[in-house]
């Protein structure tokens, strides 16, 4: 009880000569993003990459979607070209997607987040201490395999493309509304199982673009090849 | 559970207000979360406490409101 001032307040300790008073109490107008943080960084390491002449394309999906597969195929695709991609590889644990992608002829650092479930743009700026950006022109930054928490965190990608693939369910656009939100394009992979599952890509693109209209979306499957053409096209041009 | 993550992002961002404002300490916190920012108002709440032990926002109210969108902000504070 507060006898110093008679206030009465419970918490204060007799003898407590100053403390706050419920009428002491000051509103204050903050108005600001709580990622505004991460987002700062995300901003300044994306300027760095611009300012060498390298866009970053993140790569998202739940674990098994195909980012790994799909970056794989892509730098096959690009030939002698492979060697001016980077990558920025994440994963809760191991070096096994740093080894396949390095095997395709890409520079490659493997962040290992431990528990953390996403990468954010203050680990992809300390991994690309890690890497000679000399003579590339695009970084790639998988993210942890999650549906979820890698969507408020921005990593310094210009693009986010989002995978979702055939054997995962046509509802995954409906489920995971944030990640689709933040995607630039939705790749709808492993098209070739599609005989075999029961999945509906008009469905899967219809709640999409509920969630994001105009968003566009593409059908690939790295395995065969099939759209391989028009998932080029966007990493080329931006458009699909 | 990112949302921890998410808090420590929260209270930084208060203290500095609170210090700019030269206030104490913090006793309440309003936040907009829009259902597509990627966060769950309801891990925020969970997760907050445990953040704010030690804090100047330590026991402090969070007030959330749900909005439409990929907003998430710290709208303002009570402070003393």
């Amino acid at each position: 009880m507060c006898s110093t001032c008679g206030c009465g307040h419970p918490e204060v300790p007799s003898g407590t000569a100053r403390h706050p008073h419920p009428e002491d109490v000051r509103r204050v107008a903050v108005e600001r993003s709580i990622l505004e943080e991460n987002d700062r960084h995300a901003e300044a390491l994306r300027k760095r990459l611009a300012e060498r002449g390298i866009e970053a394309i993140g790569l998202l999906g739940g674990p098994g979607a195909g980012k790994t597969t799909l970056l794989e195929a892509t730098l096959d695709h690009l030939g002698a070209e492979a060697a001016s991609q980077a990558a920025v590889e994440g994963d809760c644990a191991g070096d096994l997607d740093a080894r396949r992608v390095a095997a395709r002829g890409a520079r490659v650092v493997q962040v290992v987040t431990g528990a953390v479930c996403h990468l954010d743009a203050h680990l992809v700026g300390h991994a690309l201490e890690n890497l000679d950006l000399a003579g590339v022109s695009r970084l790639w930054i998988e993210n942890v395999g999650n549906l979820v928490c890698p969507a408020p965190f921005a990593c310094g990608e210009t693009r986010r493309a989002l995978l979702v693939s055939t054997a995962e369910g046509d509802d995954k656009p409906e489920k995971y509304p944030a990640m689709i939100a933040g995607a630039d394009l939705l790749a709808i992979t492993k098209i070739d199982l599609l005989p075999h599952v029961d999945f509906d890509p008009a469905r899967c693109a219809s709640a999409a673009r509920t969630v994001k209209p105009g968003l566009p979306v593409i059908r690939l499957s790295a395995r065969t090849g099939e759209g391989m053409d028009v998932w080029m096209k966007w990493v080329r041009e931006g458009r699909a | 559970m990112h949302e921890a993550k998410i808090c420590l992002s929260l209270i930084d961002l208060a203290e500095t207000h609170l210090v700019r404002a030269g206030g104490e300490r913090i006793t309440a916190m309003r936040l907009e979360v829009g259902d597509l920012c990627g966060v769950i108002p309801e891990a925020l709440e969970a997760a907050f406490p445990i953040c704010a032990a030690g804090t100047r926002a330590e026991n402090a109210a969070l007030h959330i409101d749900r909005t439409s969108g990929r907003r998430l902000l710290l709208r303002d504070m009570e402070i003393l």
